[in-house]
């Protein structure tokens, strides 16, 4: 008797997941999901895909090797020239609070000139921060800039983000300004 | 369906034209001097001259400074050379 209860069970459990598969499946192909930018993802898409990303990068992120050298000045000039090209667009920077990239991405772009590096968290947000770099996010307008850019390139962008909060303007300025050298000129 | 693909092909085209356009190497950078006169109105007493930030700044002006005096020598001398020849070239008032 109780044999038969659980067989049943088991079986009424198999048909609610075939079911939902096919309903799942059906609403991929109907169309009505919203896919525009200008609409957000609503609260359980977007609770599945934050996980999905902040999980993935810290599992990924797990075992990369921080340099000791981060905090070097040299590390902050190569970096900086290379944020000023490459990201201050969607990531801003000091005393610039929005563009055309952080009205029209979704999700937005972290402004990276506000965010407070938590101390503690320093080396973990290091990796994470490399290995977003390196490899990119999918479907989120964050490029992967590892096929055209060097380990060293990267991690000095890395020691750049470290100290990008505290700058100022001017000395943003003068930090990613390329230098004669950089630029090829001699 | 050729609509589609003419869509796909000219999207993927201006991608791959905005992608080499990105430049990977740093001299193909726009070069854009620092503004090292805006370090002249902070306070330098309140600099930790051994925070990385500011020996970065300073290594930076430095650099900029130091070719700034190079530019204006160079132009000095070939304004000095330029009036020597003009000199040279004046006919002497003074012939003996």
């Amino acid at each position: 008797m109780t044999s038969f209860k659980l067989l049943s069970c088991v079986k009424c459990l198999a048909v609610a997941a075939g079911v939902a598969v096919v309903a799942g499946v059906g609403f991929i192909y109907s169309g009505y999901y919203p896919m525009g930018a200008d609409e957000p993802h609503n609260d359980l898409t977007h609770w599945a895909l934050e996980t999905l990303r902040e999980r993935s990068i810290a599992r990924a992120s797990n075992d990369i090797l921080v340099p000791t050298d981060l905090n070097s000045s040299e590390r902050l000039l190569a970096g900086g020239a290379d944020y000023n090209d490459m990201c201050a667009a969607c990531h801003l920077k000091p005393g610039v609070t929005q563009s055309d990239f952080t009205l029209g991405l979704y999700p937005e772009p972290a402004n990276l000139s506000q965010i407070e590096t938590l101390k503690n968290d320093a080396e973990r947000l290091a990796r994470q921060r490399f290995w977003i770099i390196k490899h990119g996010i999918k479907a989120s307008g964050m490029p992967a800039w590892g096929p055209g850019h060097d380990d060293e390139r990267i991690w000095s962008m890395v020691a750049f983000l470290q100290r990008l909060p505290e700058l100022s303007p001017q000395q943003y300025q003068i930090l990613t300004a390329r230098s004669v050298d950089d630029a090829g000129h001699h | 369906m050729k609509r589609q693909s003419l869509a796909y092909f000219f999207t993927l085209s201006a991608l791959l034209l905005a992608l080499s356009a990105q430049a990977h190497e740093p001299k193909e950078h726009m070069n854009e001097a620092p503004d090292c006169a805006a370090m002249k109105d902070m306070d330098h007493s309140k600099m930790d001259m051994k925070d990385p930030v500011m020996q970065a700044i300073m290594q930076r002006c430095m650099k900029a400074m130091h070719l700034d005096a190079e530019d204006s020598h160079e132009a000095d001398a070939e304004n000095g050379n330029h009036e020597n020849k003009t000199d040279a070239k004046k006919p002497t008032n003074h012939q003996h």
